[in-house]
């Protein structure tokens, strides 16, 4: 565009030539000065080019922190690594069970034994087919304790694998019909057999799944690249290249979702969600998390039942959910796990209703009021400082004091596993089976048992029933029960689920959020 | 003799600060497990929980883990993030380009800012234009960095359709219009949290020296007034400027976290509290000790630039 004389731009030369009176060194400057503007001037002119259409840029908050799928617990790394790896079993629209890399699957007439028959043509990111010995290999790496794998209690029942041609054979303990929705998502990802055995899983390694995209690469605390894996077992997606953009603001992704930057945003927080315009869309679901205001029933004064109902009486759950959650969210009983809802009116109190609340506080001979204190994270979701200042203040109209111990979430997590609270308000994860969503937490055994500080006889009973049958029908029964008696001692107070989001560009289409949070359906997806 | 005494000054300060950073990071609660595996730790079982810790060498005394840590720091080697796979340097070097690059920008345009305005402002003393430039100046120190990021965010994703801070970092031997983009808004919004105190800093240092016997001699030699101004005034007042320029550009440094998290660079800031937040001892406390030996090299060199400044002082 300019032409150069002697060394010299052209263009800014004949400038300075208007200005020939000046002195050489005022010219000097000016050049200087236009040099710069020019450089400025361009560059704020300069709109970057846009991302091309079999590209996907997706900006989050969290960025991945490994690249072991067997312990990663962060949303983001679930998220990310969910589109790299497969696993046996999938979670399909509504929530239902399908088939992953096992096409089909048999029970056993006793229910002690699974059998799984693997999907032919899988081939792993580096080319290698995948076959049983991987599958039995990476079960074997879950149950390994050294794994520190973050999902080994929920198949912890397996007591022999077996690989025999496509088949893999699961020998259980006791009856375990739930074992199946155990085995999907990225904690149970299939991995391959020498990788395993070379020690080549997280780390610096580059992971090497089966799943819809190839992992390219990964730059700590900016982004994730991923590919389209041609030999994916459903084709090779449409959208060629999925990038995870880390944008450490909601409000940031949200400003970049409207100039176009990115594609497609993870939003957290409902108030930005609710600013989201008709420029865009938002792909809105329930999520299976479920926030609760946990009790320590150990300690005083929560280790008295009539006391834990007076607060559950006290509290107003859609004031909550319009309130704190800016009316984003549903209010739910313990297990949110969809085709095992609870229903939510039949807990003691569905409703607030102060008058019981003051009879319960009289009953536990504290009707001049009672006073206990709870922990709840500063950073651990958006809306928890909020939350828990609406219940504090909903509970000082029944009498009952509830002082906030606000800590930050890396604080709050040791806290939370010691049971160093005497309540707590929590967001935790949800599951589509309630088997693997609350066995750890109500069995007299649950590794969460501590900290749930509460087991019986009859919840162990009911969930040895709720494991020994495969249909939904029969189960239900036992969940119903758990449900209840969890509810009628108010237990825990169970409050309202959020919304997931992802809103993207109107250019995508074919997409479908799930309520786990999983990006999986972006291999059946087109943009444009 | 001085010059010992300055290192020995300097390294004293580089010991306290590592083990006062060690201190910290063991005293507030959690670790590497908890944060890596958040409530999902309450399902190992105690002897997983003893390998990882193994794995992630928490497992040894305090005072063994701190040797551990210093020797590998004097010997060039920063460690090694768990989390990522890589040695501590690989992340902690693109990082401190950025907030370095970001942190020098924004004390750039602080600085012609804040001066511009101090001049200006102290031109008239009491008059509109004073008060015009001091209101600048309180409105700059009020208004939190978080908001006037935001807003600009905002205003131009939601009007303009400009973002360009959505799209991947470019370093400028990358591609410089795209750096120069990304770089230009967070630079600003630092730049005038550094102009609110150059301008008031300037503006005293102006007063005081304007009315020195030099400053009537060379109005009495007939000496323009704008030649007085730049030569004779503005060079006699630059030590306290030079001072508060050296003090904001340390802060800067530390203090750009908010501004890398709303433009979504990946600066020193960030990584520090993202490390922080995983535990990961190591790329903490190696950062925070290069931020130091960063911080320690900026004060010897304001010291040196008032020497350039002002040679009466030795």
């Amino acid at each position: 565009m300019f032409k150069e004389k002697n060394g010299v731009d052209t263009t800014v030369g004949h400038l300075a030539q208007l200005f020939r009176k000046e002195s050489p060194m005022k010219i000097g400057k000016m050049k200087v000065g236009l040099a710069v503007a020019a450089l400025l001037g361009g560059a704020l002119v300069m709109q970057p080019s846009r991302a091309a259409d079999s590209s996907l840029v997706i900006g989050s908050v969290l960025d991945i922190d490994k690249t072991d799928p067997h312990s990663a617990t962060n949303f983001a790394t679930v998220r990310g690594l969910g589109l790299v790896y497969g696993s046996l079993i999938e979670i399909g629209a509504k929530n239902a069970i399908k088939g992953g890399l096992a096409s089909s699957w048999i029970f056993g007439k006793d229910g002690t034994q699974l059998t799984l028959n693997l999907r032919k043509g899988v081939k792993f990111h580096d080319g290698t087919a995948f076959d049983a010995e991987d599958a039995k290999a990476s079960l074997e790496r879950i149950l390994d304790t050294k794994t520190g794998a973050a999902a080994r209690a929920n198949i912890a029942t397996i007591t022999s694998i077996t690989a025999k041609g496509r088949q893999l054979i699961l020998k259980m303990s006791i009856p375990n019909a739930p074992i199946l929705a155990a085995l999907e998502g990225v904690n149970m990802a299939m991995l391959s057999k020498e990788d395993i055995a070379a020690g080549r899983i997280g780390g610096s390694n580059k992971p090497n799944g089966t799943g819809p995209y190839k992992f390219i690469s990964w730059e700590p605390t900016q982004s994730v690249k991923l590919q389209a894996n041609p030999d994916y077992f459903m084709g090779e997606p449409n959208i060629k290249n999925v990038t995870i953009r880390v944008i450490p603001n909601e409000a940031s992704i949200l400003s970049a979702l409207n100039a176009g930057t990115i594609g497609m945003g993870i939003i957290t927080d409902p108030l930005i969600a609710r600013q989201v315009k008709s420029n865009l869309k938002t792909f809105k679901t329930p999520a299976l998390a479920y926030y609760v205001l946990q009790f320590n029933t150990k300690v005083a004064p929560l280790n008295d039942k009539n006391v834990r109902l007076a607060i559950q009486c006290a509290i107003d759950r859609q004031e909550l959910v319009n309130t704190a959650l800016l009316g984003e969210g549903q209010i739910t009983g313990p297990i949110t796990s969809p085709a095992y809802r609870s229903d939510a009116s039949a807990r003691p109190c569905p409703k607030q209703d102060l008058a019981r609340a003051k009879e319960y506080l009289t009953a536990a001979g504290k009707s001049s009021g009672v006073s206990f204190k709870t922990l709840v994270t500063s950073t651990g979701w958006a809306t928890s400082v909020a939350m828990a200042q609406n219940l504090k203040a909903q509970l000082a109209k029944a009498n009952i004091t509830m002082d906030l111990d606000i800590v930050e979430q890396a604080t709050y997590v040791p806290r939370w596993l010691a049971a160093d609270f005497v309540a707590t308000l929590a967001n935790n994860g949800g599951r589509v089976d309630p088997d693997t969503m609350y066995t750890r937490y109500f069995t007299s055994t649950g590794n969460l048992n501590k900290v749930a500080t509460y087991s019986s006889s009859t919840l162990d009973a009911n969930f040895v029933k709720g494991k020994a049958s495969g249909k939904v029908t029969e189960r239900k029964s036992a969940y119903i029960a758990i449900s209840k008696e969890l509810e009628d001692n108010a237990i825990w107070v169970w409050l309202a689920t959020p919304y997931e989001y992802r809103v993207a560009t109107k250019k995508l289409r074919g997409f479908s959020a799930l309520a786990n949070g999983s990006l999986l359906q972006l291999r059946s997806a087109t943009l444009g | 003799m001085r010059f010992f005494h300055r290192i020995a000054t300097v390294l004293t300060t580089l010991f306290g600060i590592s083990i006062f950073v060690f201190i910290v990071l063991r005293v507030i609660p959690g670790d590497t497990i908890t944060s890596s595996l958040g409530i999902e730790t309450g399902v190992l079982t105690p002897e997983q929980v003893q390998s990882l810790r193994e794995y992630y060498g928490i497992d040894k005394p305090l005072i063994g883990q701190y040797l551990s840590w210093i020797t590998s720091l004097l010997s060039g080697d920063l460690g090694f993030s768990y989390s990522t796979g890589a040695p501590v340097w690989e992340l902690t070097k693109p990082a401190l380009l950025v907030t370095t690059q970001l942190a020098l920008f924004g004390t750039i345009l602080g600085v012609l800012m804040g001066v511009a305005i101090g001049m200006f402002s102290a031109r008239k003393p009491g008059s509109a234009r004073d008060f015009a430039g001091q209101f600048f100046g309180l409105l700059a120190l009020a208004i939190p960095g978080f908001v006037l990021s935001t807003t600009i965010v905002t205003v131009m994703a939601n009007r303009f359709q400009y973002f360009p801070n959505g799209y991947e970092y470019m370093t400028p031997l990358e591609d410089l219009s795209m750096n120069l983009q990304q770089m230009l808004f967070p630079s600003l919004v630092l730049g005038i949290a550094v102009a609110a105190p150059v301008m008031r800093t300037t503006r005293s240092a102006l007063l005081e020296t304007v009315d020195k016997d030099f400053v009537r001699t060379a109005y009495g030699k007939g000496v323009k007034p704008r030649i007085v101004r730049l030569r004779h005034v503005l060079r006699n007042s630059l030590i306290p400027i030079v001072t508060m320029t050296g003090i904001q550009f340390g802060y800067l440094l530390g203090g750009a976290v908010i501004v890398e998290k709303i433009f979504a660079l990946p600066g020193m800031g960030r990584q520090i509290l993202d490390a922080i937040n995983k535990r990961e001892y190591a790329t903490v406390q190696s950062s925070i000790m290069v931020f130091a030996i960063l911080f320690v090299t900026i004060n010897i060199v304001t010291d040196w630039v008032y020497r350039k400044v002002d040679p009466r002082i030795k």
